[in-house]
């Protein structure tokens, strides 16, 4: 365990689920049997006014789907009867969770990200590895610290995958195209196990969540500030000495500029061109598109199906794991919910991020139109937990609560929830928008 | 056509194959130049590294070159020179060496080499089809040539005389990529994709069939690189075109109309994926104007192979250097 800490997200609930699986999801088992237990007064975890948190579960009484499972099983359906197996950008995996991208800061560098690839491997979920990994952190091949670098990881997860489930999908943002990180991981020939089977995805990066409309940022110290002078722009914002990395955690205090790539300019016919060119260039991968929670983000999810994106990551405004000016944290682009509003229902290879790590979270967001969710900064939590098994302890609860939650719901399957098993309490913004208030007035 | 893995380097070099191939491609070397001198061309050296190069397509990697702390490239293409030179004469060619590190798994088609040379040609104020005839009437003379100088070499390689006797006097066939797509799917190839550069397997096809060269025209946009030019009659098709050899040989030469305005060179640069930065001398003399013009690169060593009737491309290299693999 590090230093990490994960400000404005619940990181003691995720470290408790990451060193102590499934018994974390319940009360004190001491207590059984002498304790009184009821709702929370105000959930614990909730961040703030966020809708989706406010929103709550709804299952019916009458349930015709479960009648159809009871028939087909010749017996009265249970939680563990939910198939969760899914398909996830051209990925298969065992449950609708994959790993998103954490960035080039000093948090996911080290150990960390081999941990996180080698359980993410061992679940057969697909794992994103992110922006900036090789410009900052070198590219195995060329140079660098071998534990940072992508093909690290790349070789982690492949050690562990087996050669069905998962796959691995490759960032590449706008710096990182004059790296050239998708042609070196294309052409190499560590990578050629997951080609040959259909797992290696490139995700085009068009922003990301907590600074929507802006590029990468992160924290350097001078000697990598040298090295990178050419390529970002930098800002001389912190002294040296000072408290620079309580965002980004790692605690040596070295840091001193602000590397700030840019964000990369996009209209509804550069992102289509784009596709078609990685579709072309690289024929063999899955094409994943990401996008910041932009106003427009149905209609650029739009531009991606139609240019044959496999799948379309929408990252909400809730954070990340790299350096943000605290003005977008709090003020910028739109709330998960609200881009799954604006997106609906039909949207197939949908995927989201965004402060997920337990399963009533996720079992909305499916309710309302994704495929899978991503788990990020839970995931570097979990794993700085316990770098063996904390990841796996933390999906292990995942999947048990959305075994839980959908077959309460009524549903076997995450494909036939829908928007009706949400309802979003009365003044809360979300209630304004009638489709989505589930149930009928 | 049988293959086998790439002999030891002293086998190939003494090999009577690879003298009767090199003597081929000597000879291919020498019409060309004779033909585009004649024609008026400038023969031009290519610059071997730069701090940007083709991007190209299709997954090769430039080649990187540690220049006093500058990152440079290896040239995949001289195509951003090519344009340039024409501040200096309206009608140039380079014989352009090239590495690209191709995907491996092209390791295995037979056409390609991670080092090879191109015969470059750009001329100024040309259209698409000027480029076309002039690389069908190039082609006809090389290879007609070639063939009436040098059959001794190509007795030593098998190769039949009567396999160039249907080049006549007209012009080769085109087909748009469309009409490619199409014939490609009548005959049971559906993975060709409508909007994407015609696959290996299929390009073999269609060569297959053939009985003489013939073009593939009209590229969508998406698969070509950003000089490619856009047609302004229809936008998503690109001015551009490929000369394709019979028998299975494949593709022998790309070419295109090219983009030069500054403006939609940088939005062309975008949709590509890349950060236009990193073409900052190449956008500069597009800002203060470079000549229109048209242009193509007829792969030597996939020229000699045709000509010669090689097996594989490596044939026709002394030094090959394959996909994925070190050698001399």
């Amino acid at each position: 365990m590090t230093g990490l800490v994960a400000h404005g997200f619940p990181e003691q609930p995720v470290r408790r689920r990451a060193r102590h699986g499934v018994a974390a999801l319940f009360p004190d088992a001491g207590g059984y049997g002498s304790a009184l237990f009821g709702s929370l007064f105000g959930a614990q975890d909730t961040a703030g006014d966020d809708p989706l948190e406010s929103a709550r579960l709804v299952p019916p009484v009458f349930m015709p789907n479960r009648l159809e499972k009871l028939i087909e099983l010749g017996r009265e359906p249970t939680y563990r009867d939910v198939d969760l197996s899914t398909v996830i950008g051209a990925l298969r995996s065992p449950l609708p969770v994959y790993v998103s991208a954490f960035g080039s800061t000093r948090a996911a560098g080290h150990e960390l990200g081999l941990a996180v690839s080698r359980q993410a491997a061992s679940l057969g979920l697909p794992m994103v590895i992110g922006e900036n990994v090789v410009p900052v952190n070198g590219f195995g091949r060329d140079s660098g610290p071998a534990g940072r670098s992508l093909l690290s990881r790349l070789r982690a997860y492949a050690a562990e995958a087996d050669d069905v489930t998962g796959g691995v999908v490759v960032q590449q943002s706008t710096e990182d195209a004059d790296a050239e990180v998708w042609q070196l991981v294309y052409g190499d020939p560590s990578t050629q196990r997951l080609l040959d089977s259909g797992r290696l995805a490139f995700e085009l990066k068009l922003g990301q969540g907590a600074k929507p409309g802006l590029g990468g940022m992160t924290l350097v110290d001078q000697a990598a500030a040298r090295r990178l002078a050419d390529r970002y722009a930098l800002e001389e914002l912190l002294d040296s000495g000072s408290d620079a990395d309580a965002g980004s955690g790692s605690g040596s205090g070295s840091a001193a500029l602000l590397r700030c790539g840019t964000p990369g300019t996009f209209t509804a016919e550069i992102l289509a061109q784009q596709i078609r060119f990685m579709r072309n260039n690289f024929p063999r991968v899955r094409i994943w598109v990401k996008l910041h929670p932009g106003r427009d983000v149905a209609e650029a999810a739009t531009v991606a199906r139609a240019a044959g994106a496999d799948a379309v990551t929408v990252d909400g405004a809730e954070g990340g794991t790299g350096w943000a000016p605290s003005a977008f944290l709090g003020h910028v682009g739109l709330p998960l919910h609200e881009c799954l509003r604006r997106l609906g229902p039909d949207r197939p290879g949908l995927l989201v991020s965004g402060r997920m790590w337990e399963g009533t979270r996720a079992v909305k967001c499916m309710a309302l139109g994704a495929t899978a969710v991503g788990l990020g900064r839970a995931a570097m939590l979990a794993a700085d937990e316990d770098p063996a098994a904390g990841l796996v302890r933390l999906v292990r609860c995942l999947e048990l609560e959305m075994r839980m939650l959908i077959s309460a719901l009524g549903q076997y399957a995450p494909a036939a929830l829908s928007p009706h098993d949400v309802w979003n309490p009365a003044g809360s913004p979300a209630d304004r928008t009638p489709e989505l208030q589930g149930v009928a007035p | 056509m049988t293959r086998g893995p790439m002999p030891e380097l002293r086998d190939h070099l003494t090999s009577p194959v690879t003298r009767a191939a090199l003597t081929v491609q000597g000879q291919v070397l020498a019409c060309a130049r004779e033909f585009l001198t004649a024609a008026g061309f400038m023969e031009l050296q290519a610059p071997i590294i730069g701090p940007v190069t083709d991007p190209g397509g299709r997954g090769a990697k430039p080649a990187d070159v540690d220049l006093y702390g500058s990152r440079y490239k290896l040239m995949t293409s001289a195509i951003l020179y090519k344009q340039a030179s024409l501040l200096m004469f309206d009608k140039i060619f380079f014989i352009s060496p090239c590495v690209r590190l191709e995907p491996l798994e092209t390791a295995a088609t037979d056409r390609h080499l991670v080092e090879f040379h191109q015969i470059d040609v750009e001329m100024a104020g040309a259209s698409r089809d000027e480029a076309v005839e002039l690389a069908q009437n190039l082609l006809r003379h090389v290879v007609t040539r070639t063939a009436s100088l040098r059959p001794d070499a190509l007795e030593t390689l098998g190769r039949d005389p009567g396999a160039f006797a249907g080049y006549g006097e007209g012009d080769f066939d085109r087909m748009t990529h469309a009409e490619a797509v199409r014939t490609l799917h009548a005959i049971g190839h559906d993975s060709q994709q409508a909007d994407s550069e015609i696959d290996w397997p299929g390009e073999a096809k269609l060569s297959a069939k053939a009985a003489r060269p013939f073009f593939i025209v009209d590229y969508p946009k998406g698969s070509r690189g950003f000089y490619d030019r856009e047609s302004e009659t229809e936008p998503g098709v690109l001015r551009n075109f490929d000369l394709i050899a019979p028998e299975g040989y494949g593709e022998l030469a790309s070419g295109s109309e090219r983009e030069s305005g500054y403006r939609r060179v940088v939005a062309r640069i975008r949709e590509s994926g890349e950060n236009p930065a990193k073409y900052q001398w190449y956008l500069d003399l597009l800002r203060t104007g470079v000549p229109a013009s048209a242009g193509f690169g007829l792969g030597l060593e996939r020229l000699t192979r045709y000509v010669a009737g090689l097996d594989a491309v490596w044939q026709a290299s002394a030094y090959p250097k394959l996909p994925g693999t070190a050698t001399p």
